[in-house]
């Protein structure tokens, strides 16, 4: 029955010694309805969740702590196998990690009620193919007998939603289930879930993302470090948010949000962008027909793009689809089969690299994940230090004046100094990256996902940086993202690859409002969106 | 490593550098004395480990012979290490084809047992100090090499120097700055753990007379004189014994430490 409570918490702790993960959170979970738990990392959903599957590995205490209708707290180990999978199951986050390699998806799916031991051996084949038929798996029959690596990611992830869905569990958790994928995965598992509510089933999702959860969720609550902060009717939290920190994370949604319009409250307000100057209309870095292939794979086909001095060209695309070979090209670092790429006028690639050193200078890179390009044995102002002096000196009290400017260009206090950068958090790591990228003054910077690592609310605060920089310096954005949102805030110029090409290039207005290509529609109409 | 660690570590060092560069300080007798009258006395007040067949004292020995031994596995581990840092680099950074004929050399060489290959050494050169040290180094490289060259191919296509490449850093500062001090840090642990095993094998050979000849002190060949008497003259083989398992245990130790430290960074 619709609306009736299948898992009810009421002030429900979990500990790990004398650390408390979850503190007195309270929330129910309804049939029919969904629940999504917001918060970033460390905030404590993953282990609420855990906790109603009775495998949060610390020590759960609660008021009442109900699932399916039997007290959960005096429950022994054998009485929570017989709810996980037949009343409650988990949808996991990675496919290539859930399901076993060697083995049939069918018997992976079967051996869910085989524990449960039900059903006798032809019907649980044919139950088997039945909850693949109810998730849209394609030939279900032939998809049984085959392993998860002959099948594509698609029915990977459908085969994994079939495996929590085999023993018919009236609760479904689904713990950050789109993460990883990409957005046509995400749109599909998205659908999958509504499709569970609507079977009358209660689907409790965790996630960090507050826009994914919006169209699914029926109830939110918003938690951070082990508490739930506010919680309530979806419409009203994503509406009229009460608590400053939901506020602070739907600001910091990039989607829809105006460039250099800032995403955090925190951020330094901005001068109004440099409108004046249309002089050099020339552009700070082109490609001409880039290509790159490896043996027989063709990486890039044939790109060529134009990123205006002191502008952003945003390439998004799904992981696969030639981003990042096409950064490498564009930094010198895979000379292309083909095309040119040319810096401020000057060829940059293919060409020798002690004719290049020089302009290099014009051009920086961030990586997604900054420590790997940092020498593991320099501190903060050695890194600084090492790039301003151009690889002589690692001494920070040298170039003291520049050091401590670069640190509050990039907003990091100066008692990091000394720190190795590994003590650093991840958006400091990045608010570092960025700093020894700006050492040289570069009029280009090369951002292959660079927030991609980081938590809605950081993400926001190091956008926010980039936007700032760009309006003081007039540096040019390479901005390389699978993350649509991110690419529509910060882009003027937006270009889809897929598959190796660039099959649509344009202003990000136009290009988001009214996409051409077929392949750019149903990326944009998977994209989660709260305005 | 942990405070008391650190310090452990620099008094053994300081300790044996004391007795390896002046022994005359901690036994100002000569190692080479006979004194037949004073034969097979038993360790006492006057002689603290007693004294061999000659009569000579057997702890002035031991501390004068600490040099040779020590600096046979001081110049071996350098040689091994020095040797192995070259092919290891040139391995690494040289085109494949070249990579895999150092390869197969090194898995050759490994395939010998190093005291075997010792041995082999030594028949050409025949038995002395300066045989010992090359035998021991060379039987120790393709190991080392090894693990040289597979650091410095991680090293090569790590984002930190392809960072630093995007920086403008040409090849010899990237090198410099870079690839040598972070291909070296995890070397310095291996290399204060092979120092141990050069001095046990720098014995081993005097031990069977192809090292330092008699009568110079030397650990390994203490030991082998001290066999023949053994039933008689039982300290004759420990002291000397407890010195190599000393330093060998010493060294060991620090470097299992700084292993530990490298893994951690």
């Amino acid at each position: 029955m619709n609306g009736q409570a299948l898992i009810t918490a009421r002030n429900l702790s979990v500990s790990f010694g004398s650390t408390v993960a979850v503190k007195n959170v309270s929330f129910t979970v309804r049939a029919g309805s969904c629940l999504a738990l917001v918060g970033e990392s460390g905030s404590g959903k993953s282990v609420t969740a855990r906790s109603l599957l009775g495998l949060s590995g610390g020590t759960a205490t609660a008021d009442a702590l109900e699932v399916c209708g039997q007290d959960a707290l005096s429950l022994s180990e054998r009485s929570w196998q017989q709810i996980r999978g037949s009343s409650v199951s988990m949808i996991l986050q990675d496919a290539l990690m859930a399901l076993d390699p060697l083995r049939p998806v069918g018997r992976e799916i079967g051996d869910a009620l085989k524990a449960h031991g039900k059903l006798p051996r032809a019907e649980r084949q044919q139950r088997v193919i039945q909850v693949l038929e109810s998730v849209r798996m394609p030939e279900p029959e032939r998809r049984a007998r085959q392993r998860s690596t002959e099948l594509s990611g698609g029915m990977r992830q459908r085969a994994l939603i079939a495996q929590a869905l085999a023993g018919n569990p009236q609760v479904v958790i689904a713990d950050e289930a789109t993460t990883a994928l990409d957005s046509a995965l995400t749109a599909l598992v998205l659908a999958q879930l509504r499709e569970l509510k609507e079977q009358g089933r209660g689907v409790l999702m965790i996630s960090h993302d507050l826009a994914q959860v919006a169209h699914l969720a029926d109830d939110i609550a918003v938690m951070r470090q082990g508490e739930i902060v506010e919680a309530g009717v979806a419409a009203q939290i994503l509406g009229n948010p009460q608590h400053e920190y939901t506020r602070q994370l739907l600001r910091a949604v990039p989607s829809g949000v105006p460039r250099f319009v800032p995403l955090s409250a925190a951020s330094r307000p901005l001068a109004a962008p440099m409108q004046k100057d249309p002089a050099p209309a020339s552009s700070a870095l082109s490609a001409n027909g880039l290509s790159k292939s490896f043996g027989k794979h063709a990486a890039v086909e044939s790109a060529s793009f134009e990123v205006p001095r002191g502008k952003t060209l945003g390439i998004v695309g799904e992981s696969g689809s030639g981003k990042t070979t096409t950064a490498r090209m564009v930094l010198g670092l895979q000379p292309p089969d083909a095309g040119t790429v040319e810096l401020l006028g000057e060829r940059f690639a293919p060409a020798h690299e002690p004719q290049r050193r020089k302009l290099r200078e014009q051009m920086g890179a961030i990586y997604q994940n900054p420590l790997g390009s940092f020498d593991p044995r320099y501190s903060v102002g050695q890194l600084l230090a090492d790039a301003l002096s151009r690889g002589k000196s690692k001494r920070a009290a040298e170039y003291r004046v520049p050091v401590t400017e670069l640190l509050e260009q990039v907003e990091l206090s100066l008692g990091l100094l000394d720190r190795n950068p590994r003590e650093l958090s991840g958006g400091q790591r990045q608010r570092l990256a960025i700093a020894r990228a700006l050492a040289p003054k570069p009029s280009v910077l090369v951002l292959d996902e660079p927030v991609s690592a980081l938590d809605a609310s950081i993400q926001a605060t190091v956008l926010d940086l980039l936007d700032r920089i760009q309006v003081e310096t007039g540096t040019s954005y390479l901005f390389i993202s699978h993350d649509l949102s991110v690419i529509e805030h910060m882009s003027d110029n937006v270009a889809v690859m897929h598959q190796g090409k660039i099959i649509e290039q344009g202003a990000t207005a136009q290009v988001f409002a009214a996409p051409q290509q077929e392949y750019t529609k149903l990326l944009l109409s998977a994209m989660p969106r709260l305005r | 490593m942990s405070r008391t660690a650190k310090i452990l570590s620099i008094a053994f060092i300081a300790l044996w550098a004391l007795i390896a560069l002046a022994p005359s300080v901690l036994a100002p007798g000569d190692p080479l004395a006979v004194n037949p009258a004073e034969a097979f006395q038993a360790p006492g007040t006057t002689h603290f480990f007693g004294t061999d067949e000659s009569g000579r004292d057997i702890y002035t020995r031991v501390i004068h012979g600490a040099r040779d031994s020590l600096a046979i596995g001081l110049a071996a581990t350098a040689l091994g290490m020095g040797l192995a840092i070259v092919l290891g680099t040139v391995a690494a950074l040289s085109p494949r084809w070249l990579d895999e004929i150092i390869l197969r050399v090194l898995e050759a060489l490994y395939a010998i047992p190093s005291l075997l290959m010792a041995l082999l050494i030594i028949a050409f050169t025949g038995p002395g100090v300066g045989p010992a040290i090359v035998a021991v180094g060379l039987s120790t490289a393709p190991g080392y090499a090894r693990l040289v060259r597979s650091q410095i191919r991680t090293l090569k296509s790590s984002e930190m120097l392809e960072a630093a490449t995007v920086l403008g850093r040409g090849t010899w500062l990237r090198v410099r700055n870079h690839l040598v001090p972070n291909a070296l840090k995890p070397l310095l642990a291996l290399v204060t753990l092979g120092i141990g095993q050069a001095v046990i094998w720098a014995a081993a050979l005097s031990f069977l007379g192809l090292g330092t000849p008699p009568p110079a002190p030397e650990w390994g060949a203490m030991l082998s004189a001290g066999r023949t008497y053994l039933h008689l003259a039982w300290w004759m083989s420990l002291f000397p014994g407890l010195a190599i398992v000393f330093v060998a245990a010493g060294a060991t130790l620090i470097g299992r430490a700084l292993g530990g430290k490298a893994r951690t960074t």
